[in-house]
């Protein structure tokens, strides 16, 4: 492992990162739209509404721990993609950077821009709607955040294997898949609102304990530690499976000659 | 010394059907040869050869269905980390970021080579390049001249005591091209690297390769110094200019022979082989037809390239 290499891929993403204006959008300006939007939706709610209950804390609550997972996926599979579209996969791969260097600094990179992004948004939500996240969720925001970041980090690295093995057919994916997983994943609403058999696939959906429990201290202050560990559980299970799919789908596109044709 | 060794390789590819795998698609077949230390080996062979996947083998970006591959005494497979910091490569097909600027692509493949003290290295090729004032421009601002050279310092970044160059001048111009050569000549003698050097320009090759393998259909058919192997072609090129009033007769004579030639205005170009050039030049003696200039054109390696392409097809 080195740490130099490590080092190299990090800073390599920054140096787009500080200069790229839809980079800056995706970490900083969509997030705060998304904030806005929902913003002025639950402000609105809460007028019309005779309930003591503040739907602005759960819909902000929502959007800023959605914006995570969000985020976590997309820059894993986006950074992929940017080295196949800047046509320099094969000089990455033909360096010494060995696979596990590679994913350990997307997911350290991606550390460092969600902290910029989560404090874009708990300030903004924080400035326009009063909405303080830090002493709403308090010291269970670590546990929260980790195991959104864990499954968040699980999808990409699985997006990023189907990318090397089926190539550019499957680049929509770096996008729609947290789509996929959204409805599933009862953001904005609880487990029962869902049909019975959608039921059954978020409970096997690591971020559903979470927005469960989010809620639940938004309602109640209290928390289901159990559903907690078996979210994490759950992701550390998911992401040793897409690290062990991520390791295969290398072989194969090597076997195959695609590593060179996603280039 | 030997600084790699290909024993046997083999690389087929699945060609996929509707549903299934159709058949197999072999691009290298049962290849071996080997690369001595400083030595500039060139891989010459029409497209779809074997050439690139050969490469790419090297690489480590394809697997081989069969095959061994030695690199610096090492196995390459068990070892990829280890021969990869003293490998490396350019090719034409191959970019570097272009929203990053060539002081921050260089920075970054330096770190990733794990090269000391890269700042000043980067800094010293450049200046060799003679692009240092380009250090700050953003690669996608660059000239194709300009970017060939910048990808020549990525690929000598780490000193490497093994370079792989896939076609690196192939949509140059042929000043930069020229430059450019001269400076891959400068720099592997200087840092007495092994180079392996694909290109299809014949001159290219012929300029800078001590010894060349000829591939097609994924064998090597043929393995030489670039004027060996243009010396298996035996036939020359004579180009005679004879007075308008005797084009007739020197066709009459040519036809009688049976030699083989084209007429351009009162120029003749005749193929024959090297030694019946005499004979040649006797008959139009005994003739009595004086021709008015001549030039003899010995075979060259693109001819045997030619010869080869259209002998396989």
């Amino acid at each position: 492992m080195s740490i130099q290499r490590i080092n190299a891929m990090i800073i390599r993403y920054m140096y787009v990162w500080f200069r790229s204006i839809e980079r800056f959008m995706w970490s900083f300006g969509w997030p705060f739209l998304d904030l806005i939007i929902w913003g002025i939706t639950s402000s609105y709610l809460q007028k019309q509404s005779i309930t003591s209950f503040s739907i602005v804390t759960f819909i902000l609550g929502g959007v800023i721990f959605w914006n995570i997972l969000w985020r976590a996926q997309n820059e894993m599979s986006v950074n992929f993609l940017e080295e196949a579209w800047n046509h320099n996969l094969i000089n990455i791969f033909s360096s010494p950077l060995k696979i596990s260097e590679y994913l350990i600094s997307a997911i350290i990179l991606n550390l460092i821009k969600l902290i910029v992004t989560v404090t874009t948004l708990t300030v903004s939500a924080f400035v326009l709607y009063k909405f303080n996240f830090y002493t709403t969720f308090g010291w269970h925001i670590p546990f929260l955040l980790i195991n959104l970041l864990l499954i968040g980090w699980s999808a990409g690295i699985f997006i990023n294997a189907l990318l090397l093995r089926y190539g550019w057919s499957l680049s929509e994916l770096a996008w729609a898949i947290v789509f996929v997983l959204q409805p599933f994943s009862c953001v904005f609403y609880p487990r029962e609102a869902l049909p019975v058999w959608a039921q059954k696939i978020s409970l096997i959906l690591p971020s559903s304990y979470v927005f469960e429990e989010m809620r639940s201290i938004l309602f109640s202050g209290n928390i289901n530690w159990f559903n907690l560990y078996l979210s994490f559980g759950l992701n550390l299970v998911y992401l040793v499976l897409s690290i062990k799919f991520f390791y295969y789908m290398y072989d194969r596109a090597r076997d195959l000659g695609k590593l060179v044709k996603l280039n | 010394m030997s600084i790699l060794s290909v024993k046997n390789l083999t690389k087929k590819f699945p060609v996929k059907g509707f549903w299934f795998k159709k058949s197999d698609f072999t691009a290298v077949n049962n290849i071996s040869f080997e690369i001595k230390e400083g030595e500039i080996l060139g891989f010459l062979g029409p497209n779809g050869a074997g050439k690139t996947t050969t490469i790419d083998i090297l690489l480590g970006l394809t697997k081989p269905t069969k095959g061994e591959i030695i690199i610096f005494g090492l196995p390459f497979e068990k070892n990829r980390e280890k021969i990869l910091k003293q490998m490396n490569f350019s090719a034409a097909y191959v970019n570097l970021p272009w929203r990053l600027t060539i002081k921050e692509n260089l920075y970054t493949f330096a770190r990733l080579y794990e090269v000391s003290d890269y700042q000043e290295k980067v800094n010293e090729l450049l200046k060799e390049f003679k692009i240092i004032h380009l250090r700050d421009r953003l690669t996608n601002d660059l000239s194709s001249g300009q970017l060939a050279r910048v990808y020549l310092c990525k690929a000598l970044i780490n000193k490497p005591k093994l370079l792989l160059l896939d076609e690196p001048t192939v949509f140059l111009d042929p000043d930069i091209a020229d430059l450019t050569r001269k400076f891959i000549l400068k720099k592997v003698k200087e840092l007495g690297m092994t180079v392996l050097f694909t290109s299809h320009n014949m001159a290219e090759v012929t300029e800078l390769c001590d010894r060349v393998i000829f591939l097609d259909h994924g064998k090597i058919i043929a393995e030489n110094t670039p004027s060996g192997l243009a010396q298996k072609i035996r036939f020359c090129r004579i180009r005679l200019a004879f007075d308008d009033t005797l084009t007739g007769k020197v066709k009459i004579l040519l036809d009688n022979y049976h030699y083989q030639y084209k007429l351009s205005g009162n120029y003749f170009t005749i193929e024959t082989e090297e030694e019946k050039i005499g004979q040649l030049l006797g008959r139009f003696s005994m003739a009595k037809l004086k021709y008015a200039q001549i030039n003899i054109d010995k075979p060259t390696l693109e001819d045997f390239f030619l010869k080869v392409v259209r002998e396989n097809k």
